[in-house]
């Protein structure tokens, strides 16, 4: 009788699932098809660009990159955009783990204050910061500096690393430090002997994502610098705000390619713990 | 460590300098970072707000002399900070939005129970990783009215070609477009895992006692999602505030101020024309409207938790 009931509405059930399927997919390539555009055009030389309508097969070509790398300083800018995201990700994965770790696990009074502030800090925007970080850096004869970058960038990694990792120790179990610190280790060699070993693999992703979000980082090394240490992103603002000269398109895509691909390999590598740690975010934070 | 009961004067110096040094090495876990960022976060806070009392001296490039409430009056005169204001608010009340909506309805559409679910959510992260700046740009090449595979796109079908870049509601769609674009994705993410981690059985009871799909979502799924709605609303509300690249890749603020969103304000204002008193008290202004509206964001989604 039930069985015989069910059997319409699981008839209707399977073929909602394949319309869910079919929509998802659909959804997914929408998605998708700006990057894939962009990759496709960077091998385009000027003529295949621009034309109606656009097309999808030609030869491709090496022309952008190799001309645009060889005048621009495109290749100054990549370094210096790897020297501060892994600066700056180092940075605030250290002294960012420590202190979720002394909000995760160790009684301090006003923790609660503490995260109290660094959820509000989230909501600071950043050109409230970047105007008394020129000038100060101005003063100080520190701007275009990579060090000044690599601290600007810890005002807003440090607190996020903080609130992931808190919430990664939090879910370890007490005894494990326990268990050492009745041993005879101090509170320090707890962590880093104990604690830090067993949490490579949050550290490891945390410290990917936090990399990311200094790559892509635009307002600060737009403030902070000007030749010596720019990053990629000032260069790809320059080239898309480049309407004197026409669109430069080929350019455009040649390096927004050069700036994404790495950036994507690194996030599929993680991509696990990327969603967990943007659920985590999201719920705990 | 003694903890005989004979204590008395003799013990209490070794006792306090336990607990000392005990103070210390808590207190030394959070010291690095709370260095840095009173340096870098604190201290830059409250130089602002100084600044956006003072007037700023261009020979010197400090703050010289106080001069009250004298910048923010400029301001609140300035008809493009609240044109600025406004379009702020414009693209806020629609891309917010329009991406939880997107995002958990997505989430729905691939949380279906199949092989390749999760391959079509790791492609997810691909848009979320690509740099505001660059995918301002890309899309305002993708929206050429002229060249762009979008308006051909739309010729097809009878529709277009659309200025996107050279009407004002127009550059203020193409942004909330872009935005939607890269940060969808991100409230996808979200969703599908928290639709993972719902009871199954609740559904399956409700399926036995005859309930339909409809009533399904209505009662049970969204009651349940509220929370994690909620949280993501107002981790997208603390980013989508500070939005500055996409706005500088893709329009400049263009056309005419039309997408001149107040963080690209501000930042023209302050290292353009050089106005940085000025700019300071706009940045006080939105720093504390921030805060604000994230604190009644707060509080209004744990009443809403409360109420389910």
């Amino acid at each position: 009788m039930t069985a015989l009931a069910l059997q319409p509405s699981r008839r209707r059930s399977k073929l909602g699932r394949r319309v869910r399927i079919a929509a998802g997919i659909v959804a997914c390539i929408v998605f998708l098809f700006p990057v894939f555009w962009m990759v496709l055009s960077s091998f385009k030389d000027q003529r295949d660009i621009f034309t109606t309508p656009p097309t999808l097969f030609f030869t491709p070509t090496l022309e952008t990159y190799i001309g645009y790398m060889q005048r621009a300083d495109i290749n100054r800018r990549l370094i210096n955009t790897i020297i501060v995201a892994t600066g700056s990700g180092l940075l605030s994965i250290v002294a960012g783990a420590m202190a979720g770790y002394a909000l995760a696990r160790i009684k301090l009074k006003g923790a609660t204050t503490i995260g109290v502030l660094i959820l509000l800090s989230r909501g600071v925007p950043p050109i409230a910061l970047a105007v008394p970080m020129f000038l100060v850096a101005r003063s100080m004869g520190l701007t275009d500096k990579h060090i000044t970058l690599i601290l600007a960038y810890c005002t807003f990694l440090i607190p996020y690393v903080m609130w992931l990792m808190r919430g990664f120790f939090l879910a370890l179990p007490k005894e494990l430090e326990e268990s050492a610190m009745i041993d005879g280790c101090s509170r320090f060699g707890a962590f880093f002997k104990i604690i830090v070993p067993i949490s490579v693999p949050g550290l490891l992703s945390t410290l990917i994502f936090s990399m990311i979000l200094a790559w892509e980082e635009l307002l600060f090394a737009l403030v902070l610098t000007n030749r010596y240490a720019s990053t990629i992103p000032v260069a790809i603002a320059g080239i898309a705000g480049d309407t004197v000269n026409g669109a430069n398109w080929g350019a455009l895509t040649a390096v927004g390619t050069i700036t994404v691909i790495p950036v994507v390999v690194f996030a599929l590598l993680v991509q696990k713990w990327l969603i967990q740690g943007l659920a985590d975010g999201a719920t705990k934070g | 460590m003694s903890t005989t009961t004979a204590g008395g004067a003799r013990r209490a110096r070794p006792r306090s300098w336990a607990k000392l040094t005990d103070m210390v090495s808590r207190w030394a876990f959070m010291a690095p970072a709370a260095i840095i960022l009173l340096a870098m976060l604190a201290y830059p806070i409250f130089y602002t707000i100084e600044i956006s009392f003072s007037r700023f001296d261009l020979m010197t490039f400090s703050a010289i002399e106080w001069v009250g409430w004298e910048n923010y009056l400029h301001v609140i005169d300035d008809y493009r900070f609240w044109s600025s204001m406004k379009v702020t608010l414009v693209y806020l009340a629609f891309a917010l939005p329009l991406q939880i909506v997107l995002g958990f309805g997505i989430a729905f559409l691939i949380n279906a129970d199949w092989r390749g679910r999760s391959i079509v959510r790791a492609l997810f992260i691909i848009p979320m990783v690509v740099a505001p700046v660059v995918a301002g740009g890309i899309w305002r090449m993708i929206l050429d009215p002229l060249w762009g595979i979008v308006n051909w796109l739309m010729g097809l079908i009878g529709l277009g070609p659309l200025d996107w870049f050279g009407d004002p509601n127009l550059a203020m769609a193409a942004i909330i477009i872009i935005d939607t674009w890269r940060w969808t994705p991100f409230v996808i993410l979200i969703a599908t895992a928290a639709l993972l981690a719902l009871p199954k059985e609740l559904f399956e009871a409700a399926e036995i006692d005859g309930a339909n799909w409809w009533s399904m979502l209505w009662s049970i799924t969204l009651p349940l999602l509220v929370p994690i709605i909620t949280a993501t609303f107002v981790v997208r509300w603390l980013g989508a505030v500070k939005m500055f690249d996409i706005a500088l890749a893709a329009t400049y603020g263009g056309p005419g101020g039309a997408t001149n969103v107040i963080n690209l304000f501000i930042y023209e204002e302050a290292f353009r024309s050089l106005r940085f008193a000025e700019s300071a008290a706009m940045a006080v202004i939105v720093l504390v409207l921030t805060m604000v509206l994230t604190g009644i964001f707060l509080r209004a989604t744990r009443k809403l938790e409360e109420l389910y």
